[in-house]
């Protein structure tokens, strides 16, 4: 582009994990000095991509070139070799050994112990980071933790560095600081790939800006030719893509009649500040906002999982605040937490004891067989669960009845208000829409649900009223006729204004 | 005020980092503590002495080290141990030189290592399990390659290697420290001794810096046997005839019950060679301590296992607290601050 | 063959290959020795192997919690110390100090339960550090209560020294006896109750357990509990079949002991088992000793067959099991989808 030497071209590459296309044909380029913004939603395919470029997965089709040359097998191993290094967004150090230890484990050079040590502290002297090389890695702060992780790509003559949200957990001066090293870098010839969710820092300090929507590049070019809008215009998708036939008809309740289900007041608690909203009876609200905003955190302060600092809830006007789980279930509460593997099913058991792990609290102490084959049936009926038997154990199911089998579990408690954590993530197309069908069911038959999602358009879809959460806070209310998807786009951005 | 609360700070840093130093303190205070009432205890003579009669115990605890920081757990040690010293006094009680008796020593420690390391590394089989099978073979095989009877009429040429001193001190303590030390550094020091520490402290984080894992895990277990092995022969010197069917038996859970004393952590990436030398030091040194203090012998299994509870307890209480400050921090630092309050 | 591991790991069919085994051991068994297949002395046999079953019984539902306990063999020793000092030296009814050994178990298995579940150490390396404090417990008040080694405890009345001997009917053995009302208790509370359910639920997934309103840490404690129940139960059984009390009893019941649970089907990760299964394994482990002492083979060889066994059902069931982890790990990462950050 600037005449300036390739580094890294990689070609149409694609993947996809368990025919789900993540990455379906994705061209990209970097040269010496050049700094390239990517952008893109959750689940846009960035750090597959990232993945790809340092050898952690194979690229099912697609060809990589480093150097000008084709790589034929690749591994994280030669990617350190040729010079591409990732810094991660989660640091991964070894939690009991020394920063200096830390930063020479897995050095690819024969780097001698004081040279280490000497370059080390002439980098931080450059960023003016002030570490002590003997710190224990558990003893650092995340800040640090993701300073150390910096420091190790800076190390190892990188030719290519991919920083992946490396200011999430920085602060203003910090970053200031960061920014600097990334000039000096890139006047030393170093491509650099950015990946971030803060427009401001894209024009701050990138050459180019990439965009990724749904496994495709949808933008791409020199900043200069941009401004904030267009980005925003290229993460949103074209009209005849959106999600299928699915039609939805917003509601509008009449909020100076009715009490609303849910009442959350000035709720501040770890990773969220001031928080406030209601949800009415038989509304389905959206939490909008990008991974990290901090919607988790207050879904499980609200439910009793973490303790806020202060705020409060309540449920059918009854204050909820600081209940253990097993109250705010039985105040009518219910959460489907948003890692349906990590959290939300019971893998190596059937169906049926899946559905009853809430409900058999009821049994005096037997447990009644009969009863929960009853009742499983009865939700495999009404959600259409697709279940050859229902002793076959949950993870024989598919993704979307998995998540059925979830949501029956939790309408078996009988809740008030059901909050469905990111309930379409790693779900097919049709089973997606089918959880839509659920959703709306639900909300006709009387239901309130506060929906958490990091699928824009998913959210834009469904929600009769979103309110957005950016960077832990909650500033924006959408309501009905407000919703399109740009102003959600914005508002996850950080960037409404409103009308 | 805040300078005493900053050395304090500064200290309290320093034991983290260098646990093996907590159990020297401990050491240092049982010596002191018995010191005041019976002033014979502190005499070199009787310092050399526990270092003498827990030589058995850092070997085996040395070796057991590498296995702990990779995250995995031998049993076997006890088995291992019992069969070398069957093995080498009747390869000595036959005729055979010392030197012959060590080699078959390491062959036997290398393969039963190999063996272990495989099923864990490989099968992937919880190495509790996999070595409480192992330790329970090989026990029988020792009674049955002893045909059930103590191996008797060893020469006394055979004793001498534990017994030989160098100006009044054991040259086998010497050489055992000497040897602890050396691989101390190595483990601290050279690149790849600190690969074993790492698979236990992140495994993800050593397959991503591209440490072979499975190949340093077996390395992990036979070290630990061959240091069984060995600590069996001189075991079997120490007693000098008669060796019986039982030697070694539950050594095993005193060794491990040493590296813990000793700050190495049951769940990897945390401890020290030095540490679990000083820990074997300890525990052998309560029950010279008791006589010392003319206090019955039955203190001592209570006395080792409630400072053992309470260590870990201790431990995990404070990864308990500091697990929570970084996820409050890391939850903490992406809220965006509207006003710049401090 | 994977396929086929993978459903004979559905426990109905693992319980059902028990059963053949067991029939296979009577066929060999009683084609080597006409004796064995006599109805009384399979039924004696009990008598050998059912204290260490009923334990095995409420370890299996520790393992099926994910956690392990092997201080079960220290607390036989010491309810059996604490039955007879409260009978012998405090003059003690013999009921009376029966049942206070059985609650002080419960409260040793309460600390393992509270350390684990609401400190969060490691289950191993609490009940690594408690059976080293369980087994000094006991040695600590054998030798305070001042009664000599030699003599040992061992005056109790004939109507405690009889109860293990008594036989049902006039054929059915207290052991079995025994054996029958805990494998009955321990089936019901673990299969018909929601208290057993939720254990399974907390072996599969702590975290949706906990998200579905589950008290965790209450019900993995508990089980800790009854495993020392159970362990004091056995100790007081052996005490009155021994007419002694001794601190080293309950020793060698570790191996089996894990040999049971983990050749009855359970996974040693958690999740999934039963005590059938369990019930099923300790009766092959049992018949195997008493085939092969019937055989001929001394009595302390038979641990070899015991440590095979050992070895080689977590290799098969540990090999079959890796494909499940293999396929869990794979569907984390397609369900979180880079999704670590949230």
């Amino acid at each position: 582009m600037d005449g300036h030497r390739q580094l890294v071209n990689l070609e149409n590459i694609m993947k996809s994990f368990n025919q789900n296309a993540v990455l379906k044909g994705v061209s990209l380029e970097i040269n010496e000095s050049e700094v390239i913004s990517i952008i893109g939603g959750n689940g846009a395919g960035k750090s597959t991509l990232m993945k790809i470029l340092t050898g952690v997965y194979k690229p099912d089709s697609g060809t990589i070139r480093i150097g000008g040359e084709i790589v034929e097998s690749y591994n994280p191993h030669v990617a350190h070799v040729k010079g591409i290094y990732l810094v991660p967004q989660e640091p991964v150090l070894f939690p009991n050994m020394t920063i200096e230890q830390n930063l020479g484990i897995g050095h690819p050079g024969k780097l001698k112990k004081s040279e280490l040590r000497a370059k080390a502290k002439q980098l931080m002297e450059q960023l003016e980071w002030n570490l002590d090389l003997n710190r224990m890695a558990s003893s650092l702060s995340i800040a640090e933790q993701q300073q150390v992780e910096i420091i190790k790509g800076l190390l190892r003559d990188v030719k290519v560095l991919i920083l992946d949200e490396p200011t999430s957990s920085l602060t203003f001066a910090e970053t200031e600081k960061l920014f600097r090293i990334i000039e000096k870098l890139k006047a030393n010839g170093v491509g650099i790939f950015y990946i971030t969710h803060r427009l401001d820092e894209v024009f701050q300090i990138s050459t180019h800006a990439v965009i990724l929507r749904d496994g495709k590049v949808t933008l791409k070019g020199d900043i200069r030719e941009f401004t904030k809008d267009m980005l925003i215009q290229g993460l949103l998708p074209i009209d005849s893509e959106k999600k299928g036939k699915f039609s939805f008809v917003k509601r509008r309740v009449n909020r100076v009649k009715e009490e609303p289900v849910l009442q959350v007041r000035g709720l501040s608690g770890d990773g969220f500040r001031d928080i406030s909203f209601d949800v009415y009876r038989g509304e389905v609200v959206g939490l909008a906002g990008l991974v990290g905003a901090g919607r988790t955190e207050i879904a499980e302060a609200i439910y009793g999982i973490t303790k806020p600092y202060s705020g409060q809830v309540l449920l059918n006007g009854k204050d909820i605040t600081r209940l253990s789980v097993r109250e705010t279930i039985d105040q009518g509460l219910a959460y489907i937490p948003e890692d349906r593997f990590l959290n939300g099913i019971f893998s190596i058991t059937s169906i049926t004891n899946n559905v009853t792990a809430q409900i058999i609290r009821n049994d005096r102490f037997f447990l009644n067989r009969k009863l929960e084959r009853t009742v499983t049936d009865e939700y495999v009926s009404k959600l259409r669960i697709k279940i050859v038997d229902q002793e076959d154990e949950i993870r024989s199911l598919s993704g979307g009845n998995q998540q059925k089998v979830v949501i029956s579990r939790i309408l078996a408690t009988k809740p008030q208000l059901i909050i469905m954590d990111e309930p379409t993530r790693g779900i097919d197309a049709a089973a997606r829409s089918d959880i839509y069908n659920i959703i709306g069911q639900l909300r006709d038959e009387g239901y309130s649900i506060l929906l958490i999602s990091s699928d824009l358009e998913e959210i834009e879809l469904i929600c009769d009223r979103i309110y957005a959460i950016y960077r832990g806070r909650c500033n924006v209310c959408l309501e009905a006729d407000e919703i399109d998807v740009t102003n959600v786009m914005k508002a996850a951005f950080g960037t409404y204004e409103g009308v | 005020m805040s300078r005493m609360s900053q050395i304090s700070v500064s200290v309290f840093h320093f034991l983290r980092k260098h646990r093996e130093f907590r159990t020297f303190g401990f050491l240092i205070a049982l010596f002191v503590i018995v010191g005041i009432f019976n002033a014979s205890y502190l005499t070199p003579d009787n310092m050399e002495n526990s270092v003498r009669s827990s030589v058995v115990y850092i070997i085996m605890a040395t070796g057991m080290t590498f296995v702990l920081l990779t995250g995995n757990i031998d049993i076997s040690v006890g088995g291992v141990l019992g069969l070398s010293a069957a093995v080498s006094a009747t390869i000595v009680r036959n005729g055979g030189s010392i030197v012959t008796a060590f080699v078959a020593v390491i062959v036997i420690g290398l393969i039963i290592g190999l063996l272990n390391g495989l099923g864990v590394s490989v099968l992937k089989i919880q190495s509790f399990i996999l070595t409480l099978g192992m330790n329970e073979v090989l026990r029988v095989v020792q009674v049955i390659f002893q045909g059930g009877r103590n191996v008797e009429g060893l020469p006394t040429s055979f004793q001498r290697i534990t017994q030989h001193e160098i100006l009044g001190v054991s040259t086998l303590s010497i050489v055992v420290i000497l040897l602890v030390i050396g691989i101390h550094l190595f483990l601290s020091m050279n690149r790849k001794g600190r690969y074993f520490a790492a698979i236990g402290d992140k495994e993800e984080g050593a397959v991503l810096a591209g440490i072979p894992v499975k190949r340093y895990k077996i390395y992990a277990f036979m070290m630990s046997s061959v240091c069984a092995a060995i600590a069996g022969l001189i075991f079997a010197s120490r007693i000098g005839n008669n060796i019986p069917t039982t030697a070694g038996l539950g050594y095993e859970m005193t060794v491990i019950a040493a590296c813990v004393l000793g700050g190495v952590s049951l769940a990897g990436g945390v401890g020290s060679v030095l540490g679990a030398t000083i820990g074997a030091i300890f525990m052998t040194s309560i029950s010279s301590a008791l006589v010392f203090l003319k206090v019955d012998a039955f203190w001592k299994d209570v006395i080792s296992g409630s400072l053992l509870i309470l260590i870990v307890v201790f431990d995990m209480l404070l990864i308990h607290r500091n697990n929570q400050k970084a996820k409050k921090q890391r939850l903490n630092a992406r809220v965006l601050e509207i006003r710049k309050e401090m | 063959m994977q396929r086929l591991m993978k459903n004979t790991l559905r426990s109905s069919r693992w319980n059902l290959f028990l059963v053949l085994i067991l029939i296979l051991e009577l066929v060999i068994f009683g084609q080597m020795n006409d004796r064995f297949l006599r109805v009384d002395t399979l039924l004696n046999s009990f008598d050998n192997f059912a204290g260490i079953a009923i334990i095995a019984f409420f370890v299996t539902f520790v393992i099926i919690t994910g956690g392990i306990d092997i201080s079960g063999g220290s607390i036989v020793g010491l309810a059996s110390v604490i039955t007879g000092i409260l009978y012998q030296v405090a003059g003690w009814n013999i009921w009376l100090a029966a049942a206070a050994a059985i609650i002080a178990s419960g409260l040793c298995g309460l600390l393992n339960g509270l350390l684990i579940a609401y400190v969060g150490v490691q289950a191993m390396i609490i009940t690594l550090g408690s059976m080293l404090l369980f087994k000094g417990l006991a040695i600590l008040l054998f030798g305070l209560s001042g009664v000599s080694v030699a003599e040992g405890i061992s005056k109790f009345p004939t109507e405690f020294t009889d109860l293990a001997h008594i036989k049902l009917f006039g054929v059915i053995p207290m052991y079995l006896a025994v054996f029958a009302v805990m494998l009955l208790i321990s089936y019901l509370l673990l299969h018909r109750t929601r208290y057993g359910r939720y254990i399974y639920l907390i072996g599969i997934n702590p975290n949706t357990a906990r998200y579905s309103g589950i008290n965790t840490k209450r019900i993995i404690a508990s089980t800790y509990v009854l495993s020392g129940f159970a362990a004091g139960i056995s100790g007081v059984l052996l005490t009155s079949y021994l007419w002694s009390a001794r601190a080293e009893f309950g020793e060698t019941y570790l191996m089996p002991m894990l040999t049971a649970v983990v050749l009855g089907g359970t996974l040693i990760t958690g999740g999934k088992g039963g005590v059938i299964g369990t019930a099923l394994a300790s009766i092959i482990v049992g018949f195997l000793q008493l085939g092969l002492q019937l055989g001929g083979v001394q009595s302390q060889y038979t641990g070899l067959a015991v440590g095979l066994l050992l070895i080689v059902s977590v290799v098969v069931l540990g090999v079959s099991g890796m494909n499940l982890r293999i396929k869990g790990v794979l569907n984390v990462k397609k369900d979180r989808g880079g999704n670590q950050n949230a």
